[in-house]
């Protein structure tokens, strides 16, 4: 367990270092793909693979909203970096391979498998991005409550 | 010859226009070329605009083109179709821009400072190629040990990870194609695997998890995560446009591994 919030965090930082994110954000992208891996490892065996990624994609892009509006940058930052261990490469691959051996049935159990997961990530990424910008802003709920204070 | 003043006015502020409406052009440009999203986009123009008062403006913004067109009082001041060819990837770029957005429209950067530094934020060096294919090498073997791999593959996912993106780069250097570059970069990894496996270890090396560990890095996520918030923001064209690009590079990297294992396999050859 410590050996895969280590390596989650590790590998997302290096992933981030392709896109040419500024070093004093690789913590927070770190942190991103953490969440994001963890929540997919504590889902397995409890809950079916692609609901499982549309949870994690929720807690990924929830957690860059907040850091974005926090650390005052894109959020596209955090949010590709995050996204990476969620990716369905695994998946992509055997089809590939299974396609090639001629196991057509198996091919397209792991490419249906593949692209319900993207399709769990649009949806999770969706939900997120839909949330109205000011509600992660600090501020934004301290005005609410003077404001219902003044009211009372 | 008040009549005469009026006009020097005029030419003076058409043309104190124009540098405002040049100036949200290139930050545009900057942004899109560097990866940022449609909206990102449109939203900086627009800041910039109405930070020097210039009301009466459309920016219409697709994936690899900005056309923006400003009125004043009904005279047409500007018009502009420009073309942004895609380019690689470098967020830092993006987010040193929105910086800048941010600071022109609380009014502290006038235009020609907020020239200069465009240009200089346009020529901050990228990552140096060993970080780059560090990153690569260390991420491959990372994940392919999440993924289920044991200590010995993940060495050599790290080694393989490290040389594909050295001829990733070397090819990009050289402007080969998005389409090569992925198909020769999954038919590379797959024989390094290949050779791997059938080097008689005293430990178990399996194909799978390191082919699976060393395609991370070619996997288009920028492309993918901004078509889906495109699309989100209801961009369909370019979203379209983008998650296309995601999905063929997927399917170059397919075939490219798929081609390698059928001769290996004789599925090729009968």
């Amino acid at each position: 367990m410590i050996a895969n919030i280590v390596c989650s965090f590790v590998g997302t930082i290096a992933f981030s270092i392709l896109f040419n994110v500024p070093s004093k954000y690789y913590k927070y992208c770190g942190f991103t793909g953490m969440v994001g891996w963890m929540c997919l490892y504590f889902c397995s065996g409890v809950i079916k693979g692609p609901f499982a990624t549309f949870l994690a994609t929720l807690l990924v892009v929830l957690c860059s909203r907040i850091f974005a509006v926090w650390r005052k940058c894109p959020i596209t930052v955090f949010l590709i970096s995050g996204i990476f261990p969620l990716v369905p490469g695994a998946a992509v691959y055997y089809t590939a391979y299974n396609f090639v051996m001629n196991d057509l049935s198996l091919a397209t159990d792991s490419g249906i498998h593949a692209l319900k997961t993207a399709f769990a990530i649009v949806l999770g990424i969706v939900f997120v991005v839909s949330i109205p910008r000011q509600w992660f802003s600090i501020e934004y709920w301290k005005s609410r409550v003077s404001k219902k204070r003044v009211v009372s | 010859m008040p009549n005469h003043e009026i006009v020097i006015n005029e030419v003076q502020k058409d043309s104190e226009m124009h540098r405002v409406l040049e100036l949200a052009l290139e930050a545009g440009r900057v942004l899109l070329s560097n990866g940022a999203e449609i909206f990102r986009v449109e939203e900086t123009i627009e800041h910039i605009c109405k930070r020097f008062k210039i009301e009466e403006m459309d920016a219409f913004v697709m994936s690899n083109g900005i056309f923006l067109t400003a009125h004043d009082k009904g005279r047409e001041i500007f018009a502009k179709v420009k073309h942004v060819p895609l380019a690689g990837t470098n967020l830092e770029i993006v987010t040193e821009v929105n910086n800048l957005s941010r600071e022109i429209s609380a009014g502290n950067v006038s235009v020609e400072e907020a020239f200069v530094r465009l240009r200089d934020i346009e020529q901050l060096p990228p990552k140096k190629n060993i970080e780059l294919e560090m990153g690569a090498g260390i991420g491959s073997g990372v994940f392919c040990y999440l993924m289920g791999g044991n200590i010995y593959e993940s060495i050599f996912t790290v080694l393989i990870g490290f040389l594909l993106y050295a001829i990733i780069l070397f090819a990009a250097r050289r402007q080969v194609s998005k389409i090569i570059i992925n198909l020769v970069g999954g038919a590379f990894i797959t024989v390094m695997a290949l050779v791997v496996s059938n080097i008689p270890f005293p430990f178990e090396v399996t194909l799978d998890k390191m082919i699976i560990g060393c395609i991370l890095p070619m996997i288009p996520g920028v492309a993918f995560v901004n078509a889906i918030r495109d699309i989100a923001d209801s961009d369909f064209i370019s979203g379209i446009v983008k998650l296309l690009d995601a999905l063929l590079v997927f399917v170059y990297i397919a075939i490219g591994v798929g081609f390698v294992l059928s001769i290996y396999g004789g599925g090729l050859l009968l």
